[in-house]
Formats: C-alpha cells, sequence, structure tokens
C-alpha cells in the first residue's frame, strides 16, 4: 500500500485501454445491427441516432421476399461444405502421413506446403480461371470449391501437421506394444487427441471459403449461382442504394460465423496458436 | 534428407520393412499432394509460362511475346503507382496492424473479469466476410450519413476532411479499414507466444527494478521477436497482395483510383480489358516479390530456429 495513487492511476489506465478495445471491435457491429433495424427516415437523419427510436424488420423482409439472398445463402453453404469436406479428408490423411512415416522429401514435402500457403489467391486468379474455362468448371458450383482447394488444403496441411506433431508419439508406440495395430492405434489413440484440431480447422476452412470473393467474382455470373460475397455486393447496383437492406446482409452473414466461433471458440484458439487463420 | 526420430518404426534396420513403410506413407500424402500440385503448383507454374504471351482472356489464341509484357511494365506509369499504392497499403496497415494487435494481446494477457468475453470480441473481426466489413466501414464513413465523420466533426481538431471516400482521404480508410479486419490475427499470435514467456524473467527484472515500460522492451519485446518476424512477413504478404478490400471501397462508388494497388490493376488487365497474358505477368511479379520476402526471411529466422513450425 505504498503507492495507492499510481496504482489507482495504472488501474484506471487499464480499464481504459480494455474499453477502448472493446469500443474499436464492437462499436462496428452494432452499427450494422441498429442501422438494419431503424427505420428508413431515421437510417438517414443528422445526426443520427445511437440508440434508434423506431425499430423495423422492413430490411429483413425486403432481404427474404425481394432479393435472392436465400438462394445466394445455399449456395454459399454448398460450396463452403463440399471445399471443407475434400480438404479436411486429403489433408487429415496427408498430415498423418507427414508425421508418422519416413520417406524421401519428406521435409522438402512440408516446406513445400509452408510455401503454397503463402500464396495469395490473387497469384493463381489468371491461370486457374483459363483452366476453369478450358475444364467447363464456370458457372458451377462445385468447380468453384475446386478453386478454393487452391488456397485452403496448403493451409489446412500445414495446421494439422502442427497438431499431428504435437501428439505424442509414444502413445502410439504403447498401443502397438500392446498389441493394438497400427489401424486401431489410428482410430483409438491418435484420433480422438487429434479432433479438436482438425474441427478447428474444418471451421477455418469452412470460413475461408465462406468469405471468398475474388475467385466467385471472375467464375460465376449466372445470378442464381451466385454466392454471397458476390451476391450482396450486386445490392448495390440498385437504383437507390438501400443501406438497411446491405446492413441485414451483414447481420445474416455475420450470424452463422458468430454462432461457430461461440460454440467453437476454445477450438479456434487452439487452431490459431498453431498456424493462424489465412487471409 | 534426414529422418526424424518421430516415426512409427518398430523394427527399424530392416530395409523391406522401411521401403514397406515409405510406400504406405507416400500413398496416403497422394491425395493432398495430388491436389495442391493440381491446384496450387501447377497453376503458379502455368502462370510463369502465360506470362510470355499476349492473350486475351476469353479466346484460345495467344502470342509468343517474350519478354514484352515486362517490357510494356516497366514503361506504364500505371503500373508504377499501382506497385506504390501496394507498398503504402501493405505497409501502413501491416505496421499499424502489428501496433494495435501487439497492444491488444499485452490487454488481453491478464486475467480481470470480462477477459474471457473481450478477447471474444476482439477476434470477432478477423470472422466477418470480408465483403460485410467493407460494406460496413463505407456505410460508416459515407460521406452523407456517415456516424464517424460526424463524430469527428464534433472534435475540435482543424482541417479534418468533411467526407472521407474521397481522393485524398480513402487510403487512409482502407488503411484504418484493414486493421480493424486483420489485427486479430497478429492478437492471437503474439497472445499464445505471451503465455509461454517464462515469468522468471519479470521476476529477475523487477528485482534489478525495472520500470514496465523497460520490461517490455528488454524482457517481452526480444521473445516476441520470431512470432513477429512471421507475422509481418506473412501479414506483409497478404497484405501487398490483398485485392478483395481495396476492390469494394474504391470501384463500389468511391475514389477507386487513389487506392488502385497492384492486386486490382492485376484484376483490371485480366477481367477489364481482358489481357491475360499482361495479367499472367503482373501475378509474375508479385510472385517474385513474395519469394524475395521468404527467401529473406529465411535467411534472417533461421540462425535461431531450425525447425519450420511457424
Amino acid at each position: 500500500m505504498r503507492e495507492p495513487r499510481s496504482r489507482a492511476l495504472s488501474r484506471g489506465a487499464a480499464w481504459g485501454l480494455r474499453l477502448g478495445l472493446f469500443v474499436f471491435c464492437a462499436f462496428p457491429l452494432y452499427w450494422m445491427l441498429v442501422s438494419s433495424l431503424k427505420v428508413s427516415h431515421e437510417l438517414l437523419a443528422s445526426p443520427p441516432t445511437f440508440v434508434p427510436h423506431e425499430w423495423e424488420l422492413r430490411a429483413y423482409r425486403k432481404l427474404f421476399y425481394e432479393t435472392n439472398f436465400w438462394t445466394y445463402f445455399q449456395n454459399t453453404v454448398v460450396v463452403a461444405a463440399l471445399t471443407t469436406v475434400i480438404v479436411i479428408v486429403a489433408g487429415v490423411i496427408g498430415a498423418y502421413s507427414l508425421t508418422r512415416y519416413a520417406f524421401p522429401a519428406r521435409a522438402f514435402v512440408a516446406r513445400l506446403t509452408l510455401l503454397a500457403y503463402m500464396f495469395p489467391p490473387i497469384i493463381m486468379l489468371v491461370p486457374l480461371f483459363l483452366l476453369a474455362r478450358e475444364l467447363g468448371l464456370t458457372n458451377s458450383l462445385p468447380g468453384l470449391a475446386l478453386t478454393y482447394i487452391s488456397f485452403s488444403l496448403p493451409y489446412a496441411l500445414w495446421i494439422l501437421r502442427a497438431f499431428f506433431q504435437a501428439i505424442p508419439i509414444e502413445l502410439e508406440h504403447a498401443a502397438l506394444i500392446d498389441g493394438a495395430n497400427r489401424a486401431q492405434a489410428l482410430a483409438y489413440v491418435v484420433m480422438p487427441l487429434a479432433l479438436p484440431g482438425i474441427i478447428a480447422t474444418a471451421i477455418f476452412t469452412f470460413i475461408v471459403a465462406w468469405n471468398d470473393f475474388l475467385f466467385a467474382l471472375v467464375l460465376i455470373g449466372k445470378d442464381e449461382l451466385k454466392t454471397l460475397a458476390i451476391g450482396i455486393n450486386e445490392f448495390f447496383h440498385m437504383a437507390v442504394v438501400d443501406w438497411g437492406l446491405i446492413m441485414a446482409a451483414g447481420v445474416m452473414v455475420t450470424i452463422p460465423a458468430l454462432v461457430f466461433f461461440v460454440a467453437v471458440q476454445r477450438y479456434l484458439i487452439a487452431g490459431w496458436g498453431a498456424g493462424g487463420l489465412k487471409g | 534428407m534426414s529422418v526424424r526420430a518421430d516415426t512409427l518404426l518398430l523394427a527399424p534396420g530392416r530395409m523391406r520393412r522401411r521401403r514397406r513403410e515409405a510406400l504406405i506413407g507416400l500413398g496416403l500424402l497422394l491425395p493432398a499432394a495430388a491436389l495442391v500440385f493440381g491446384f496450387a503448383l501447377f497453376p503458379v507454374g502455368y502462370n510463369v509460362w502465360l506470362g510470355f504471351f499476349a492473350k486475351h482472356s476469353l479466346r484460345a489464341t495467344s502470342t509468343w511475346v517474350g519478354l514484352g509484357n515486362y517490357a510494356q511494365l516497366l514503361g506504364d506509369p500505371d503500373f508504377w503507382r499501382s506497385v506504390w499504392l501496394a507498398t503504402v497499403y501493405a505497409v501502413g496497415s501491416t505496421a499499424l496492424q502489428i501496433v494495435v494487435g501487439v497492444a491488444a494481446a499485452l490487454v488481453l494477457h491478464e486475467r480481470f473479469p470480462g477477459s474471457h468475453f473481450l478477447r471474444g470480441v476482439a477476434l470477432f473481426p478477423y470472422m466477418i466476410p470480408t465483403v460485410i466489413a467493407v460494406f460496413v466501414w463505407r456505410w460508416l464513413m459515407n460521406d452523407l450519413y456517415g456516424v464517424i465523420p460526424y463524430m469527428l466533426s464534433a472534435l475540435p481538431i482543424p482541417g479534418l476532411p468533411e467526407a472521407w471516400l474521397t481522393h485524398g482521404t480513402i487510403m487512409w480508410v482502407l488503411i484504418i479499414l484493414s486493421v480493424w479486419t486483420f489485427f486479430p490475427f497478429v492478437l492471437v499470435n503474439v497472445l499464445a507466444r505471451l503465455q509461454t514467456i517464462p515469468p522468471e524473467l519479470y521476476d529477475a527484472a523487477r528485482v534489478d527494478g525495472a520500470s514496465a515500460v523497460r520490461q517490455f522492451i528488454h524482457v517481452t519485446l526480444p521473445q516476441l521477436r520470431n512470432v513477429l518476424l512471421i507475422v509481418l512477413l506473412l501479414r506483409g504478404i497478404w497484405m501487398f497482395t490483398k485485392f478483395d478490400v481495396p476492390w469494394l471501397l474504391g470501384f463500389g462508388g468511391g475514389a477507386g483510383e487513389a487506392i488502385r494497388t497492384l492486386p486490382v490493376f492485376t484484376y483490371q488487365r485480366s477481367f477489364t480489358y481482358y489481357q491475360a497474358g499482361m495479367g499472367a505477368a503482373l501475378s509474375n511479379v508479385m510472385l517474385a516479390l513474395l519469394l524475395m520476402a521468404v527467401t529473406i526471411y529465411f535467411i534472417a529466422l533461421l540462425p535461431e530456429s531450425e525447425n519450420d513450425d511457424a
């Protein structure tokens, strides 16, 4: 109790920083939500109201009844789910191989994976577009999912490899010595321990595919095949830009991410520590 | 090629068994390797080849021009301007992401009531689709109805612009919005590293009478060196090559010319002017810069740690 004043000061400063971080991160989201619920004249009022006087669901009704939002939503779920299944199946067995088997050039393959993980999508844009046209994969949701492999698989391999490396090999040795065969050791020893990492990686993969704008912009032209990112972008091409509608779309796209995030936050943080989310 | 001790060899030294193991391992790797090769490495290689051609994006014909595309770029002031804008964007947004990310990590490293909740809130901007993040910021900064310009106008700061999405200031909006979206990447990586610093280091510094600031400079920062180098490299590469944020901010009605960075320029060459060969050449410029950055990174980091776990 020697320096009560300076201690109180530093406590005050700490809470100030915490509050600042909270406002910086949360205010844009709060503003998106209240903007989607305001009545039209209040939305454009000056000065803006921080707590709406009146609120209504007009923007949401318009979103669901007068736009193709629901179609975009379904398309995005299909593409993201397809990408995730392919990437996780190939990634898990690939990462298991990279951490449990000795073969020539294993370290080289790992390095190559890291390099591919760093490749930004824009570098592959022109060749993937030309190849997709050549193979008839433009205006196709499976075709779009295949192009997402280009950036999500290297990164999934890289993170899963870190997760598998963190599982002590001695546990499998012990299982083998106790008479288990290799498949049993994998099923009963490795997989339960790897599951949090696999879930985290699956979520990352899903979100990266869910968020993509560039490949969908280039590969999808038909409105009924558009994903959310490019579909919502079309809302700006209406005669009058309806900000309430756009904010409502933002809320509806953010909710699935929020649900995922809250449900699996501890897995996410484990995964982020291991390799980070690309973007 | 070194063979690590972490393989599952029960009877080492037996050639046939070892070869069988290697074959199984390669077989399991095959699907992933084929997909990575087919969808990432082969396209990048194909792109290098395409850079030597003049090719229309939608037609099958192409003409060999050798280094013609690159020669043309060297004399194109629009190209140099896009490189400059991408550099300003990458340097500005990466530096601020690191400052905000490290500060946030220091804030969240402590336990306090609500620290778990605040951590969730601070990570969340990274989960939001880029499109939504950009639209929300376009609305926040709107020239007529934006809430942030309104709040700023109440502050007694002279010389603040009235409209932000204009030629002179849109780069600032681009940088701030990118920091908001991407700083959680820095935050998570730094936070994970902070939790592994032995507390004894701080005890020793405190015994020596070091202030909080000196503890940060002399204990925390050296421990964070490697993770900051990795974060700097990855974020720098990804910000320099970021397409969707500047495109969605600037080309939906804003002052796009002022933020036409190299990736946006590349996209326009490829899909507005349909010059696929030129677009490929521009992508190759980015690839070359990326490989240079990675090489420098490995040289800078390898003496410190031999392992390849980023």
